[in-house]
């Protein structure tokens, strides 16, 4: 028998990519000169127990600051423009009232730990955004051009949240430029 | 029913796979430091902390 070639871990379940939770608060965010520079990572996990383990002890979105952020993005991508794997990506985003975001935000980071997207190598992360009056969930994706990628993550992303609204996709380059005068390439 | 063959060699996992996980890890991962920017993102109590399930 060969029942010695693969030993057995228990209670372990190794995700397929690891993940880097950011964390950014507007108090971290005024003792910094420039943007982004208080972004920092949090913990870096590669199993479903790790996960659960961060998840269950860290708020949610309807119960963090206004103005914070908070990332989980595939480890080594940093949630930046100026990564190289981002910078010619593009996100697409879900907009929810205050307080409306939690369930979600936890099937986002479900769906991309377990890898349910078709399309799931281009997927660098996701982001949450805590204002005043709204809380806005992003995907980022790394190749924007590849339009059939990005509207297949776009579609699946919203049957998992069962979201019913459009869903618009925004390339990093265009908002880089036109701040909140970009506009969607895709929609879903 | 926790292994399925499937989820081992594609790691793969489904939302009620994941889910299944949930109430059972709720110690923060040893090691873990919590500096004071993260305040604000820590929970002060993990038993307060309850994933909402479907429950109608």
């Amino acid at each position: 028998s060969s029942a010695t070639s693969k030993p057995v871990v228990h209670q372990s379940h190794p995700l397929e990519n690891s993940w880097t939770f950011w964390f950014d608060t507007p108090t971290a965010k005024s003792k910094q000169a420039s943007w982004g520079s208080s972004m920092r990572p949090i913990y870096t996990f590669s199993t479903v127990e790790e996960f659960w383990s961060i998840y269950n002890n860290i708020h949610h979105p309807g119960k963090l600051v206004v103005g914070a952020d908070f990332y989980c993005f595939k480890h080594k991508i940093e949630p930046k423009w100026e990564d190289p794997i981002c910078a010619n990506g593009g996100k697409w985003t879900a907009n929810y009232q205050r307080g409306k975001s939690d369930t979600s935000w936890l099937y986002t980071l479900l769906a991309m730990i377990g890898e349910q997207f078709d399309h799931g190598d281009e997927i660098c992360g996701a982001v949450v955004n805590v204002r005043g009056r709204a809380e806005k969930i992003s995907i980022w994706t790394k190749n924007a051009s590849n339009e059939a990628a990005q509207v297949s993550i776009g579609k699946q992303w919203k049957e998992f949240l069962d979201y019913n609204e459009t869903m618009g996709f925004i390339f990093h380059d265009d908002a880089r430029k036109l701040d909140r005068n970009a506009k969607n390439k895709y929609v879903v | 029913l926790v292994g399925d063959e499937s989820a081992v060699t594609d790691k793969k996992y489904s939302r009620d796979f994941l889910l299944k996980f949930a109430e059972h890890w709720t110690d923060l991962p040893e090691g873990f430091e919590i500096s004071s920017d993260m305040e604000a993102l820590m929970t002060s109590s993990v038993s307060s902390h309850v994933i909402e399930r479907d429950s109608h």
